[in-house]
């Protein structure tokens, strides 16, 4: 609906009216809208609106060398930046056929767990939020700033880091990294009593969050559902597990998998991968000061670098589901075409309709933040 | 369950019930599968029905212009298999006509639209080809290739004037910008 | 059933305006108070929760206890009609900025808008954009930038505390420009919105109550809101015995 043809319109007389959780809600996770008709407290439909956050993004890295999307990248996904750079260096490794060093594989994969732990923890602030709990929002977004610490040590940047290239990473791991690494997880991990007894066993929020927004396996498979949603149903497909990318195939981890399918079976399985990701990351740190050897493979005069013709698509496991790039390249210095495929593209538009509809009001907030959508990845 | 080593050459088994089909193995877990527009229905009902193939990662649209040709990639995803099928077809670029797969994929419905939106292809059958990003745009579809965003940014938009100081304090002495941003920007 | 009569429409001539804000009148006392007032405006400031963009992922860490902006006076608020800092955090794609101009007609004033990050300054990483608008103060003024890709929590706050000592000093007082040029700025708006670009709010009515009605706010621009408004008929309200069709 454009504001400028604001004119009242004549409806019949119904008992329905249509509410705007609108681009200014704080109920709303970014800057996404969501049109509901309700009859009391229950929605009878609901309607997506989507594009309040378009900047063009496949248009500009047309315009742009391989070396400068990298810039560009990261912030297609605002809260989880890093699997987003991972996978555009990915891409271009493949088409460049660039083998990337151990040691940069290794550090890749300790940056992707940290962003996804930091991500996670702020989804758990997000979600108790919704329910009208705003001490969890306190406590993650205050645990998640220690890891966006790190990232600041490691790369200068908080939030974006523009650390990974294609050919590796850019510098080395700082002197004693990887102790403030092991000190973080600990911290971490002795919190996460806190976080049960606070969250996830608290019966305010389980009355509240079982049963809102449930979903089946099959509802699931067939609307394209992945990541920790499509986990809380009962399958557990992980990118990292089924089309490996770095150095998964070498660590040991667990997927984990609940079967309700609810709003409490999602944040609980968020629970699980936070613990998984602290258990590979301590793999990584034992790991690390093993392996030597370049961070980087030589890469041509990034400037002026022709990317040999074809193309690809590369998938990765961010937080919020499968994330995949399609690069097409026409051996010249600037992308011919990229295809940024978010997870929230399935989430926030037709799976968070198809929920929504049939539950009550209080529950579309809650609903939106336990499928972690993102609204800059629909945008792009 | 088979792994993917074994599987690959019973899935292109499978494929040859499709007329005039090339494909071509990239990599572990990735198959490319060339085909005509006409056949891709029949591939889609025939990967989905015998082969496992559940899901619909994305639908791509490459704008081919010298060749005058939209291509369309269809990027499928088995959890059993495990290979990732992309199945490329050319449509001509006039009439940017094709037929919907969301009886067979829901998730077909929002990357129609957004193709739609995005580079004006028409998808027939498709529940909604409303706009959703582009609603309050006017211009023709931005992906294409024969619109130049930089231009239509140049045309539309002014920019700040930029005196700060420290400028002020080199041109006091002789020096000054050689190479101004106006003169880069096309 | 009775029918209501027309609300009675206040006449466009109206009482007449207050004077002008330049003019201090009363002694002593009157300008103490005024001292007083913007004192404790500047110590009080709502902050309207509305995330336009990328660098709202650092407004949490900046409003949580880390950082605290709370100690500072600075409250989240979630509807634009009490709040009084408008924050645009990011760039502002076209479909935002017209939300953000109904926003910003709709709150109160003395108003203010902060641009963060540098996207509100020059366009910053997405200049080439069709989709983004450049320059945040042609279409509604500004008080204060945060420059940064993103700016830290702790540059925030301190762009938030030279507010508040510009607030405090009486120096941001932008938001009388929006009236004094409105058909400036409405002019940029229909420029990139089309002429049919109009918005609920009676700026120019609300400049008049201000005393802010001089001759740049009236144009050529302001005369296309009266040719391409939609009045809206006045619809009846009834009242007594249940009517049939509610169900």
């Amino acid at each position: 609906m454009r504001p400028e043809n604001y004119e009242a319109v004549r409806q019949p007389p119904s008992n329905e009216f249509e509410l705007f959780f609108g681009p200014n809600h704080p109920g709303i996770e970014g800057n996404y809208a969501l049109k509901v008709r309700v009859h009391g407290d229950e929605v009878r439909s609901a309607r997506a609106d989507g594009g309040y956050l378009h900047r063009g993004f496949e248009k500009l890295m047309e315009g742009r060398l391989w070396i400068q999307n990298i810039a560009l990248v990261p912030r297609i996904c605002v809260p989880d930046p890093v699997p987003m750079e991972v996978c555009y260096s990915l891409a271009i490794e493949e088409l460049g056929g660039l083998q990337v060093p151990e040691r940069a594989q290794w550090i890749r994969v300790m940056q992707l767990e940290l962003s996804r732990i930091a991500a996670h923890l702020f989804t758990f602030g997000g979600h108790a939020a919704t329910t009208g709990m705003y001490t969890p929002m306190f406590w993650g977004v205050a645990d998640r700033d220690l890891i966006l610490d790190l990232f600041e040590e490691l790369s200068g940047g908080r939030v974006y880091h523009i650390y990974n290239i294609p050919g590796g990473v850019r510098r080395e791991l700082p002197e004693g990294y990887l102790e403030r690494v092991s000190r973080t997880l600990d911290y971490i991990e002795s919190r996460l009593p806190d976080y049960d007894n606070l969250f996830f066993t608290n019966q305010v929020f389980v009355q509240r969050a079982r049963g809102a927004g449930p979903m089946s396996q099959e509802q699931a498979l067939e609307w394209g559902v992945t990541g920790p949603n499509l986990r809380a149903t009962g399958l557990a497909f992980d990118v990292r597990r089924d089309d490996p990318y770095l150095v998964y195939d070498q660590l040991d981890f667990d997927v984990p998998v609940e079967h309700a399918g609810d709003a409490w079976a999602r944040a609980l399985v968020r629970r699980g991968e936070l613990l998984q990701s602290i258990r590979i990351l301590r793999q990584v740190v034992a790991r690390l000061p093993e392996i030597g050897g370049p961070i980087r493979a030589p890469i041509p005069n990034p400037l002026a670098w022709n990317v040999p013709a074809g193309e690809v698509y590369t998938r990765v496991e961010s937080s919020k589901g499968e994330l995949a790039y399609y690069i097409v390249s026409t051996g010249g210095d600037k992308p011919y075409r990229v295809h940024v495929r978010g997870p929230s593209s399935m989430h926030a538009v037709q799976v968070l309709e198809q929920l929504v509809t049939g539950g009550r009001i209080e529950d579309v907030a809650q609903i939106m933040f336990s499928l972690d959508a993102c609204p800059p990845e629909v945008d792009r | 369950m088979m792994t993917s080593r074994h599987l690959a050459p019973s899935l292109e088994f499978l494929l040859q019930e499709i007329q005039g089909i090339r494909t071509k193995r990239k990599g572990q877990r990735r198959l490319r599968v060339d085909l005509s527009a006409e056949t891709l229905p029949a591939l889609l009902e025939l990967l989905k029905g015998r082969a496992g193939y559940v899901h619909l990662s994305a639908i791509s649209c490459v704008d081919w212009i010298e060749q005058n040709e939209f291509e369309l990639v269809y990027h499928l995803w088995s959890y059993e298999t495990r290979v990732l099928v992309m199945a490329h077809i050319r449509i001509p670029r006039e009439h940017g006509v094709y037929v919907s797969v969301y009886d067979l994929y829901k998730p077909a419905a929002f990357f129609e639209r957004d193709i739609h939106e995005m580079f004006g292809v028409y998808f027939e059958g498709s529940p909604d080809m409303g706009k959703f990003i582009l609603t309050e745009w006017d211009g023709p579809p931005p992906m294409r290739k024969e619109f130049d965003g930089e231009a239509w940014v140049m045309e539309h938009f002014t920019w700040q004037d930029y005196r700060p100081e420290w400028l002020a304090e080199i041109e006091a002495k002789g020096g000054g910008i050689t190479t101004r941003p106006e003169d880069v920007r096309r | 059933m009775s029918e209501l009569e027309n609300i009675p429409v206040v006449a466009q001539g109206g009482p007449a305006p207050a004077k002008a804000a330049e003019e201090k009148s009363g002694g002593l006392f009157s300008r103490v108070f005024d001292e007083l007032i913007t004192f404790c405006r500047s110590r009080s400031m709502f902050m309207l929760h509305y995330c336009t963009g990328c660098g709202a992922i650092e407004l949490p860490p900046a409003m949580t206890s880390r950082f605290d902006m709370e100690r500072l006076g600075i409250q989240p608020m979630v509807t634009p009609r009490q709040a009084d800092i408008l924050l645009i955090t990011g760039y502002v794609s076209i479909k935002t900025l017209k939300r953000v101009i109904l926003t910003y007609e709709q709150m109160g004033s003395p108003k203010y808008v902060i641009g963060i990050c540098s996207c509100t300054v020059n366009g910053g990483m997405y200049w080439q954009s069709y989709a983004t608008a450049k320059k945040l103060n042609e279409y509604m003024p500004v008080d204060l930038y945060i420059a940064g890709c993103m700016p830290r929590p702790e540059a925030v706050i301190a762009g938030m505390r030279e507010l508040m000592e510009n607030i405090r000093s009486g120096k941001a007082d932008n938001w009388r420009d929006y009236y004094r040029r409105y058909d400036w700025y409405l002019g940029n708006q229909q420029k990139l919105f089309g002429e049919r670009w109009q918005t609920p709010t009676d700026v120019i009515g609300e400049a008049r109550h201000y005393g802010l009605l001089g001759d740049q706010t009236l144009g050529e621009h302001t005369a296309l809101l009266e040719k391409h408004r939609v009045p809206l008929p006045p619809m009846e309200m009834r009242l007594g015995l249940k009517q049939e069709g509610q169900g």
